[in-house]
């Protein structure tokens, strides 16, 4: 079996472990959908009351969130380990896969699959084709978007995962940042200047999670289309050097416990 | 005779109980402190968020379009406002992440075993947790506020949000120990996580005060827990007065008792389906 295909089955077995549980399912996705709801209520009173922001209104911000949405879904289906991966490092359990001959990280994002994730995944592409308006004729270029934003999500959740290699407490604080990277897309791209455009860009790169996307969608050529896929390349690799910095720690003994 | 007997052994044994609590508290304080870069990182974190907040009201408050409710923003902007609420927020200690390892991997019986009240224990120290994060956070807001050259409030205003901040905090982190219980039915927190985050998002004015909203909805939001958690402390930034402070204390008194009341029947409801059904 190649790489590709033990992650796949070990995807699978994820899956259908989540789903074994139908009331749990339902009752997580029923959840989430709620909570996507709680979020478009949030954003339309904020429109029906201050119009619009820098040029952005109600349509472009359901864009931004069905894109956010629906890249929360992809990971949290089929790279689910993530979210969990600072508490899986600082429990020890990484042990287990150490003595295996295939990428621990690979094992590690294909551990879990989140069934909270189906509520984001359908909630996203309902909001993709109403709210924000987009046809089918859209759709390659939609996926595209799609494919290099939850790259860069994953690649820095795992980025901030790795920080467990490190400190006892990166467990919560993981989470938080991973948290706060997907309440950070969900702003509108024009409030983003100056200090605030570098964070975008670079600690917490919502600007590459949605925002780029968004422009490629809203406006598609070259140049879009390269700082798209060169930033989900970029992400990648720095979260791939990042992690086996972190591991080589792990081998030698040196993570903290929590 | 007879009554001093249970009465003489109930009082050590509270004592016992509160001197545990307290050590629990003072635990979380100083776990906090000993993972200082992680205390730093949550402050940059703070920062960042604030940069983001700021620059979007600002940038509202900017437009001032016409027919909307940009006038009712204050002269200042609201980023006093989101730099307290954000403070308290980000001070909320993950109490729900423990309770969920804890029951979804069967850890609660050994803590059963013990003495003390695990639940007791590990609320004391996510308290003490939050306090420190609400020091260190605090900290952070209060430098950034000099440096940034806005307008600070009044003196009396950092005493009322001091206090209301630390309650908020105590509510907080309580309706997030109701998350964690919820381990006990649903096998991940995290809807219930999320659904209470959105809440303090819109019914706690953790993005924008609820008194902006329409007089129904503000009249909604501020009986609930969540306008105790943020509002009622960032509406001190904005404008600072005794009756409103008195007014939001009583509220923040009165969801600490309630909610510590939810948390018994619900952690008794969920030990009970655990002891008879297993994880």
């Amino acid at each position: 079996m190649n790489g590709f295909s033990t992650y796949a089955a070990n995807v699978a077995t994820a899956i259908r472990t989540s789903l074994m549980d139908r009331t749990n399912f339902i009752l997580n996705s029923f959840g989430m959908v709620l909570n996507d709801v709680f979020f478009l209520v949030l954003w339309y009173m904020f429109f029906a009351g201050f119009r619009q922001v820098g040029g952005w209104g109600l349509h472009d911000v359901a864009l931004l969130l069905g894109l956010v949405m629906v890249v929360v879904g992809i990971s949290g289906v089929f790279f689910g380990g993530y979210r969990d991966m600072a508490a899986t490092i600082l429990r020890g359990e990484i042990d287990a896969l150490l003595t295996q001959p295939k990428s621990v990280l690979a094992r590690l994002l294909a551990r879990e699959s989140i069934a909270t994730a189906w509520g984001d995944l359908a909630m996203g592409v309902w909001m993709l084709f109403t709210f924000a308006a987009l046809s089918w004729s859209d759709l390659p270029l939609v996926v595209l978007g799609l494919v290099c934003g939850t790259t860069v999500y994953v690649s820095s959740a795992v980025v901030y995962a790795s920080l467990a290699f490190r400190f006892a407490g990166a467990r919560s604080f993981a989470r938080d940042l991973t948290d706060f990277m997907l309440l950070f897309s969900s702003y509108p791209g024009s409030i983003y200047s100056g200090a605030t455009k570098i964070a975008a860009y670079t600690l917490i790169p919502a600007g590459f999670v949605v925002l780029a996307p968004v422009a490629f969608l809203r406006a598609p050529s070259v140049s879009t289309l390269a700082i798209m896929i060169g930033s989900a390349v970029l992400y990648a690799a720095i979260a791939a050097f990042l992690f086996h910095l972190g591991l080589g720690r792990y081998r030698r003994g040196l993570v903290p416990t929590g | 005779m007879p009554s001093t007997m249970p009465i003489a052994r109930a009082e050590p044994a509270l004592f016992g109980a509160v001197a545990a609590a307290a050590s629990a508290l003072g635990l979380g304080i100083r776990r906090n402190l000993a993972n200082w870069p992680i205390m730093m990182g949550r402050a940059l974190f703070y920062l960042v968020a604030m940069l983001v907040l700021s620059a979007l009201w600002d940038k509202v408050a900017a437009q001032r379009l016409p027919g909307t409710l940009a006038h009712l923003l204050p002269a200042g902007g609201l980023t006093l406002y989101i730099g307290v609420t954000e403070w308290i927020a980000l001070s909320v200690a993950a109490i729900h992440l423990r309770l969920e390892d804890d029951i979804r991997f069967g850890m609660l019986e050994p803590h059963l075993l013990r003495p003390k009240s695990y639940l007791v224990q590990k609320l004391a120290e996510a308290m003490g947790d939050s306090l420190g994060r609400l020091i260190g956070i605090g900290a952070a807001a209060v430098l950034a506020l000099v440096l940034s050259g806005r307008a600070a409030p009044s003196p009396i205003a950092f005493v009322y949000v001091a206090v209301l901040g630390i309650f908020g905090t105590a509510v907080g982190v309580l309706l997030m120990t109701l998350v964690g219980l919820s381990a006990f039915w649903v096998r991940r927190v995290l809807p219930p996580y999320l659904i209470m985050q959105k809440a303090l998002f819109l019914l706690g004015g953790l993005f924008a005060p609820i008194s902006l909203y329409p007089g129904w909805f503000y009249h909604a939001a501020i009986v609930t827990p969540f306008a105790a958690t943020l509002f009622v402390a960032g509406d001190q930034a904005l404008a600072p007065s005794l009756a409103a402070f008195g007014r939001g204390l009583a509220a923040q008194l009165v969801w600490i008792v309630l909610l510590s009341g939810l948390i018994a029947l619900v952690w008794r409801a969920g030990l009970r389906k655990v002891l008879r059904e297993g994880v």
